[in-house]
């Protein structure tokens, strides 16, 4: 993105502040949906805060400090603003992307987060952000048509949701690969501004998957498909979530209703990010009692764990997930999200609620 | 400073980092008032700790700067000069009472619209609401004179009483509030020193507490479109269905401009309708309404007006605009990017003359026709045909070359519609005090003065007053 396209978002942003709350009517209810804001109260920390301390970067006029670091990385980049000020403005710049391009620029001087370097750090050598030792458990050597592609966070911190995705595979008769040394996409490393680092990444999966002869790829984290399609090449692959996959199947799928009730939490990068709004709710609806929250798709609360938040302010991202926790009891009593690093983030701030993903309860479903 | 405010607030409510003074350096008045960051932001949570605040601050002769949520497009809170604190009063978001009985709500700083409203739609009441966003402060815009009437029935002063820490640490009370507990009547004894406090550039103290008027919210209502092909023919109409008191909202603009936030939507074509539109609600209590209803009716037929068939979604947006909450009011900013208006207040009968001056100034100052627009909004009770009129122009904020001439129609502009004759500004703004204090004898001493009495060491952000 050229500072150009960034002033201009700067230039056409009024402070109105309305990109801080969800649309009042018709619910007749003033929630808000900028966490960072919320947490931290500082203009600096609403987008129109945040615009104009870019502007500030792009002017030569700020010079690194822990505030412009705090301002730059505690955010988790959920685009809530975004969503909310195009309705209003009918602004096409997307503040999420705006906001990574600032984390670019200041990356580019060597203004960064500890805690994002120790990430790059351990992608570099080990392939993934945990430095986990290389998993090969999930390796099925064949080549076929569908790979499905577990992401860091689900194979070394939420192996339920790799067992469940395999159960769901295998049960829709789907012949599937898996890279047994599947290395990190590099969604951490360009979320957090380090570019050149995730090129690295996005150069040994290129080789990787066209070695691998899929014909299309199956992903459970969101952050990981969305990097596929924002920052990867047309691979001339095609490239699904979990849940549309599953939508896909759906029929065929031997399931049963559950007794549960419960709610779900849309991904920022699964929602906002790509559009997909419909297909977990889909299932949901299929094979649960579902009961929507008040903040739902476009003006979804963030968990607080996307953006780098979570390693860089753990503080910050376990009151997001507390906040959503409590909207979620309002209404049922199992919260079930798409994405692990949700899942996780929200697991920790759980207080008593049952924290499932959607292909878990499938998988569920699939042994009524 | 920081050390000193540290140990007021503790150390998580203040900051003195360059980046996090720098958001607050700006609002959307850039091409007039300019940036400036403040050299501290403090964020008290109590009265006692505002008090403190300001008796550092005064003793050291350091500006203080009051922002209550942040929305301001007028640079209303852009500090003047170096080496302020900028004091963020969102903390204080208490709604501390509604009063159903005596129709009456009182609020902390940083309550919003939003917050309000979510609260008093429960007992059928709402307040009165610029066009500024829900996120908008209710104390902040109804001490400055903010309420420039999104309902026409809702009359002028919504203000009933409020409490105010001046740099000296004394607190005032105003109205009824100064002597007892009942905060509901604007008069209490002697002047009324909220009228004089409101609307000054900068401000007198800290209102910590405001309490103002709520109004009814009808079961009955219908919204009227009525077009016309030019202010002038719309005059007659508007002039009767205000005399009469016959209407909640009414509006009359252009077809281009703030219609898309009444309507809540771009995709519509604007350019179908008449050059002007009279937007109206009439709303009621069963009877009452159905007696308004048909007077309005009547008097639409009898204007050279033409009623327009709006879809039903757009019509509620512009209820809900006008008396349940603005929220879309700031899609203006989505026309060309930002705009600039003069906000006056004046009669109805001055309307046609104010746009052809409001269209031959923008020209005079090379701004192009379809960048001038306006509108005007009825103030019940109609005395003195009382009109919040305001001349708009949309512009791309980012277009310096733009920002020069719309200045240049500023300069222009001011004195001309002091000659045309006004009632008043809507507000300080950048520009209107110089030309102004020059035509107000006596009276300019006399606020100066008395700012002097409240604020001897200047230190409340007052821009060009002195």
């Amino acid at each position: 993105m050229q500072p150009e396209e960034m002033k201009e978002a700067i230039y056409r942003c009024g402070k109105c502040k309305l990109c801080s709350i969800a649309t009042y009517h018709p619910n007749e209810k003033s929630l808000p949906i900028c966490p960072s804001g919320e947490y931290y109260r500082y203009q600096a920390f609403f987008a129109p805060g945040r615009l104009e301390v870019l502007r500030g970067v792009l002017d030569d006029e700020i010079e690194n400090s822990e505030g412009l670091l705090k301002v730059a990385y505690a955010c988790t980049l959920c685009g809530a603003c975004y969503e909310k000020c195009r309705e209003i403005s009918s602004i096409e710049q997307n503040h999420a992307e705006i906001f990574e391009e600032m984390r670019n620029l200041l990356v580019e001087k060597g203004w960064m987060m500890d805690a994002h370097r120790d990430i790059m750090e351990k992608v570099s050598e080990t392939g993934n952000a945990y430095a986990a030792p290389v998993s090969e458990d999930y390796g099925h050597g064949k080549r076929e048509d569908t790979l499905y592609f577990i992401g860091c966070t689900s194979r070394y911190r939420e192996p339920e949701i790799v067992d469940a995705m395999i159960a769901v595979l295998e049960a829709s008769g789907e012949k599937f690969s898996i890279l047994g040394d599947e290395t990190c996409c590099g969604s951490v490393l360009f979320r957090t501004g380090q570019r050149e680092a995730g090129e690295v990444q996005v150069q040994k999966n290129i080789r990787a998957i066209k070695e691998s002869g899929a014909k299309r790829i199956v992903f459970t984290c969101p952050g990981c498909l969305m990097t596929f399609k924002k920052n990867y090449p047309d691979l001339g692959v095609e490239l699904l979530h979990s849940t549309e996959f599953i939508t896909q199947c759906l029929d065929r799928l031997p399931l049963k209703k559950l007794d549960m009730n419960v709610t779900y939490h849309d991904p920022c990068h699964l929602g906002r990010h790509l559009g997909i709004y419909n297909e977990p709710r889909e299932i949901l609806n299929r094979i649960t009692n579902l009961h929507e929250m008040k903040r739902i798709r476009e003006q979804s609360w963030c968990c607080g764990s996307g953006g780098g938040v979570k390693s860089a302010f753990d503080d910050f991202a376990l009151w997001s997930a507390g906040e959503r926790i409590r909207e979620a009891g309002d209404v049922a009593d199992i919260l079930t999200s798409a994405c692990p690093f949700c899942k996780r983030n929200l697991a920790e701030a759980a207080d008593g609620m049952e924290i499932y993903d959607v292909v878990e309860l499938v998988k569920l479903a699939l042994e009524v | 400073m920081f050390e000193n405010l540290k140990k007021i607030v503790g150390e998580q409510y203040v900051t003195d980092d360059p980046a996090i003074c720098y958001s607050y350096s700006r609002d959307q008045h850039w091409n007039f008032v300019p940036a400036k960051s403040p050299a501290c932001i403090v964020m008290p949570g109590t009265r006692d700790e505002i008090r403190e605040i300001l008796l550092f601050a005064d003793e050291n002769k350091i500006p203080v700067i009051p922002w209550s949520t942040g929305i301001n497009v007028r640079s209303l809170t852009i500090p003047v000069h170096d080496n302020s604190i900028l004091l963020d009063l969102s903390r204080l978001n208490r709604i501390i009472e509604i009063n159903e009985e005596m129709m009456t709500a009182t609020v902390e700083p940083g309550v919003t619209f939003g917050q309000l409203m979510e609260e008093t739609v429960k007992c059928n009441l709402r307040p009165s609401f610029p066009d500024a966003p829900l996120t908008a402060s209710v104390l902040a815009n109804n001490y400055l004179r903010g309420i420039y009437q999104t309902s026409s029935a809702d009359g002028h002063d919504h203000t009933l009483s409020f409490e105010m820490i001046l740099p000296n640490g004394e607190l005032i009370k105003t109205g009824s509030r100064a002597f007892s507990d009942m905060q509901h009547f604007r008069y209490g004894i002697g002047p009324d020193i909220a009228g004089m406090m409101a609307a000054s550039p900068g401000t007198w103290g800290v209102v910590t507490e405001l309490t103002l008027k709520l109004y009814r919210v009808y079961d009955f209502e219908q919204a009227y479109f009525v077009g016309f092909d030019s202010v002038e023919d719309a005059m007659p109409f508007i002039r009767d269905i205000n005399r009469d008191g016959l209407v909640e909202s009414c509006r009359l603009l252009d077809h281009h401009s703030y219609i898309t936030g009444l309507f809540g939507t771009f995709d519509y074509d604007y350019e179908k309708l008449p050059e002007f539109v009279a937007c109206i609600l009439v709303a009621g209590i069963d009877g009452i309404f159905q007696a308004k209803n048909e007077l309005v009716k009547k008097h639409i037929s009898e204007s050279p007006g033409k009623l327009l068939d709006i879809p039903a979604t757009l019509s509620t947006h512009f209820r809900e605009e006008t008396i349940a909450g603005s929220e879309k009011s700031c899609m203006v900013f989505g026309l060309r990017g930002n705009y600039h208006c003069i906000g006056i207040y004046g009669p109805l009968t001055h309307v046609p003359k104010y746009w052809e001056l409001h269209k031959k100034t923008a020209s005079d100052a090379g701004i192009p026709d379809d960048h001038v627009y306006f509108y005007v909004n009825p103030i019940a009770p109609f005395y003195g045909q009382l009109c919040y009129i305001e001349l708009d122009i949309f512009y791309d904020g980012s277009d310096a070359e733009m920002g020069k001439k719309i200045r240049e129609y500023n300069n222009l502009q001011f004195p001309r519609l002091l000659d045309a004759e006004i009632y008043g500004w809507f507000r300080p703004y950048a520009g209107i005090i110089e030309p102004t204090l020059d035509r107000i004898g006596y009276q300019a001493e006399l606020w100066k003065r008395f700012m002097e009495i409240a604020d001897p060491n200047q230190i409340m952000n007052r821009g060009k007053l002195f």
